[in-house]
């Protein structure tokens, strides 16, 4: 489905990004690891469309979507979340999620709307004020459902569980699951956590540097000794 | 012909002093407060009103009223800052649209105070001509230009060396960080627009002094600093210069080549062309898209 | 929209006014100078609050609306009320040329539209085979006999302004509520947000400044068969920018009759009190209005008025 080869992002004199491939078929769930400024979110961004890349190519269901507009991408079935939740403000939750069906797939399907909502547990809080009256895993969970309204085929999660109590996390990530398997969405994950990304995901990469180090089965890539010692070196660095 | 285009060259040059330094005023207001001050151009204007009106009523030299414009017009722009501060939400904004109205009120000042009249300097040691081979220019013209570029030197040097100089260019890249070193940006920010009063209103008196004055001339004034500040790329004194020149250049080889209506008409297309096709100015700066 | 208001609004608009002062051409000028003004104060808006975009240049696209009619009008005889539509699409056009200035920040987008409309009152000065040169054009065609009532006449001319005004507001409140209205809010707290959910952003905006040159043109082009004169620091005139903003900040540029209500107000009063005080200069009490306005009440009068209102309500318990 998702189809990366030799992606290279420069940011002037910086390479955030070299050299990356990936072969992503439908309905995987991919974990993406790696330090601080591994590039991990600027893949994302260059996935999406917000980074113009530099090199390589990315084609999206055998279509080259490097030349597509953000928006367009989005409508082609590429959702993806902020690290640092961006609801529409004005709006309320139920709404946001409207605008981004509407946009997203052309109609608006209010059923398929409130589903969303009850699978995140948001239906409650489906005519609050988005930026107002949510809690950070109700915000995570808006940002996750604003990407779920545009129907799409993969989904880009940007440390969707971060900063979560263990509680919460328990929940967003059981729901991640069901999610997985009642809609057959692809996702690709970005997490810190080794333990979560250890049971989500049936594979994960490691990107350190803006270079991908290792591709593998989460036992398989955790026992790697060069992503062990990306992770040590980067904790005295 | 080539005589005329060389003249020509000459007086657009001279003019490029006297656009730098107004144009500096906008551009340091702009590096540490991020705001447009749409009033600057008034502010030039009144300096030159100022020496208007003590030379008319009673009998002053341009050149010493120059310390009593200082005074006036740093005042004024000390009251723009502490109002444009005054702005609760949404600076960038409605400091535009504050200080689109503080040029209203400057400008319909002007009018109803001084009139809609042309007035220039009836000085008459500044308007006799100074002849250099074949280039004409008047006396005041090359006075104000060497003073322009004196005063522009000395305060570029202090801008690199001296505390608050340096201050202003740290507020303007990094304002939180600023904060850290101990610097405090609201004096910072007062102190740009001291600068800007300060080179407005030697500004104001030279145009006064080299060319003729009216009311609707501060919103024009304020448009070339504007076009002067991009041409320039922020941050960049050299390049303000530089940008400065070529508008005087142009102005001055259109009003030649072409036609004298279509004067303003080259500072505008200047502008245009650089917004759209050089976005960082012509020496590099701040990114201008959003 | 609230029945309860519109349905007396309009019949105070089409029945009461003209009862009352359908024979005083003074004040019928007035309203209708007012109702221009009020127009492009909506058109401003309109590109403030869905385009996020400031702009300080709006007499452009009613210069080029006044003189694309006047001319068509002129030159080649179409009718009056086509040409008036040609006005706004000549602005429309015009508009074209601005929009690579969608991606500059506030103020350079703001003065660079600026720009244009000097670009465009020089030229219009120098064209002079075209556009009769800074001499203008006198003796523009007026509104024509419609169905036998003839709107050329002051009473004519102003149920063609009132009517032009309303409908453009509904236009503007559809915009609004539509899905289209919604995301062009949300887009200026995150445009990427948005995009990321499938809004083309960039069509967005350019539609909505074509909407808003639309609009703006449209009212340049009437007044030009209204006044029946041309010359381009008439048409161009920076009071076509300066008045509406005012109006709009005014009456609060947020909402939709903030605009209309402020153009009348701002212009009603300027005209019949400041200009009598000041002839010369009376404008800068606009000015001070503007400063005012930005310092106390970002959002203009109407909730400033009501903050009192409740304020003295408390107070008299």
């Amino acid at each position: 489905m998702l189809h990366i080869e030799h992606l290279m992002v420069k940011f002037g004199g910086l390479t955030a990004l070299q050299d990356f491939s990936l072969k992503m078929g439908i309905h995987e769930i991919i974990g993406l690891v790696g330090p601080n400024g591994a590039g991990k979110t600027t893949l994302f961004n260059a996935i999406s469309g917000l980074v113009k890349p530099s090199g390589g190519r990315v084609s999206f269901n055998s279509t080259d979507i490097l030349k597509k507009p953000m928006y367009a991408r989005a409508r082609m079935g590429i959702g993806r979340t902020f690290q640092v939740p961006q609801p529409m403000s004005e709006l309320t939750v139920k709404e946001n999620l409207l605008v981004s069906q509407r946009f997203g797939t052309g109609k608006v399907d209010e059923k398929k709307i409130n589903e969303i909502l009850a699978f995140l547990n948001l239906s409650r809080k489906a005519g609050y004020n988005a930026a107002m009256e949510l809690s950070l895993s109700e915000l995570r969970a808006l940002e996750v459902g604003k990407a779920l309204a545009t129907n799409p085929r993969l989904l880009l999660l940007d440390e969707v569980l971060a900063g979560l109590e263990a509680s919460e996390k328990r929940i967003l990530m059981g729901t991640l699951t069901d999610l997985h398997e009642k809609y057959g969405i692809g996702f690709l994950i970005i997490e810190h956590d080794i333990e979560t990304i250890s049971s989500l995901c049936k594979r994960v990469c490691v990107l350190n540097f803006g270079e991908l180090i290792a591709d593998g089965t989460p036992q398989e890539v955790f026992r790697n000794p060069t992503v062990v010692k990306s992770y040590i070196g980067s904790s005295h660095a | 012909m080539s005589e005329l285009v060389l003249q020509s060259i000459f007086s657009g040059l001279l003019m490029g002093a006297s656009y730098a330094l107004i144009g500096l005023g906008l551009a340091l207001v702009f590096g540490t407060m991020k705001i447009i001050n749409l009033a600057h151009g008034e502010l030039v204007l009144l300096s030159a009103y100022i020496a208007y009106t003590m030379e008319s009523t009673l009998g002053w030299n341009p050149l010493w009223v120059i310390p009593l414009s200082i005074l006036v017009v740093c005042a004024c722009a000390i009251l723009v800052y502490f109002l444009v501060s005054g702005i609760q939400k949404n600076r960038e904004l409605n400091s535009l649209i504050l200080t689109f109205g503080i040029g209203i009120i400057i400008t319909n000042l002007s009018l109803m105070i001084w009139a809609a009249n042309v007035r220039s300097t009836s000085v008459s040691w500044f308007q006799e001509g100074v002849v250099l081979g074949f280039l004409y220019s008047m006396r005041s013209e090359l006075l104000f230009f060497a003073a322009g570029l004196a005063l522009l030197a000395i305060i570029w040097r202090w801008l690199k060396k001296s505390w608050y100089g340096r201050a202003v260019r740290a507020v303007s890249s990094h304002r939180d960080a600023s904060k850290l070193m101990g610097i405090n940006p609201q004096f910072t920010e007062m102190l740009s627009f001291v600068l800007a009063g300060l080179t407005g209103s030697f500004a104001g008196i030279a145009i006064y002094c080299t060319n003729v004055i009216y009311p609707p001339l501060g919103a024009t004034l304020t448009v070339k600093a504007f076009i002067v500040t991009v041409l320039a790329g922020l941050g960049s004194i050299p390049g303000l210069l530089v940008g400065s020149i070529l508008l005087g250049l142009g102005e001055s080889l259109t009003i030649t080549l072409l036609r004298p209506s279509l004067r303003e008409l080259a500072g505008m297309i200047l502008f245009l062309l650089v917004l759209f096709v050089l976005p960082n100015g012509l020496f590099g700066g701040a990114r201008r898209r959003g | 929209m609230k029945i309860r208001i519109v349905l007396p609004l309009l019949v105070v608009l089409y029945v009461i006014v003209p009862v009352l002062w359908g024979g005083d051409k003074y004040v019928l000028s007035l309203l209708v100078a007012s109702f221009t003004i009020a127009g492009v104060a909506l058109a401003w808006a309109l590109l403030g609050n869905l385009g996020g975009m400031v702009s300080f240049g709006h007499a452009a696209f009613f210069g080029v609306g006044s003189y694309t009619s006047a001319l068509l009008s002129m030159k080649l005889g179409l009718p009056i009320f086509l040409c008036i539509l040609m006005g706004g699409v000549g602005a429309t056009l015009i508009s074209t040329t601005v929009l690579p200035a969608l991606r500059l920040r506030g103020p350079f987008f703001a003065l660079a539209i600026l720009a244009y409309s000097q670009i465009f009152r020089i030229l219009a000065t120098e064209l002079e085979g075209i556009t009769g040169g800074a001499g203008g054009l006198s003796s523009i065609p007026v509104l024509p006999k419609v169905l036998g009532y003839d709107f050329s006449s002051k009473l004519g001319g102003y149920f063609v302004a009132i009517t032009i005004v309303l409908f453009f507001t509904w236009i503007y409140h559809l915009i609004r509520r539509s899905y289209y209205g919604i995301a062009l809010r949300a887009m200026q707290e995150s445009e990427d947000a948005t995009r990321v959910v499938g809004v083309n952003s960039t069509l967005l905006k350019a539609a909505m400044l074509f909407i808003s040159a639309f609009m703006t043109g449209i009212f340049g082009a009437f007044n030009s068969h209204y006044i029946n004169f041309l010359e381009p620091d008439y048409a161009f005139h920076s009071d076509w920018t300066i008045l509406p903003v005012v109006a709009a900040i005014f009456g609060g540029y947020r909402s939709l009759t903030g605009p209309l209500v402020g153009a009348v107000a701002i212009y009603l009063i300027d005209q019949s009190i400041f200009k009598n005080l000041i002839p010369s200069g009376h404008q800068f009490i606009l000015g001070a209005l503007l400063g005012a306005m930005v310092l106390f009440s970002p959002d203009g009068l109407e909730p400033f008025i009501s903050k009192k209102l409740r304020w003295g309500k408390r107070a008299a318990h």
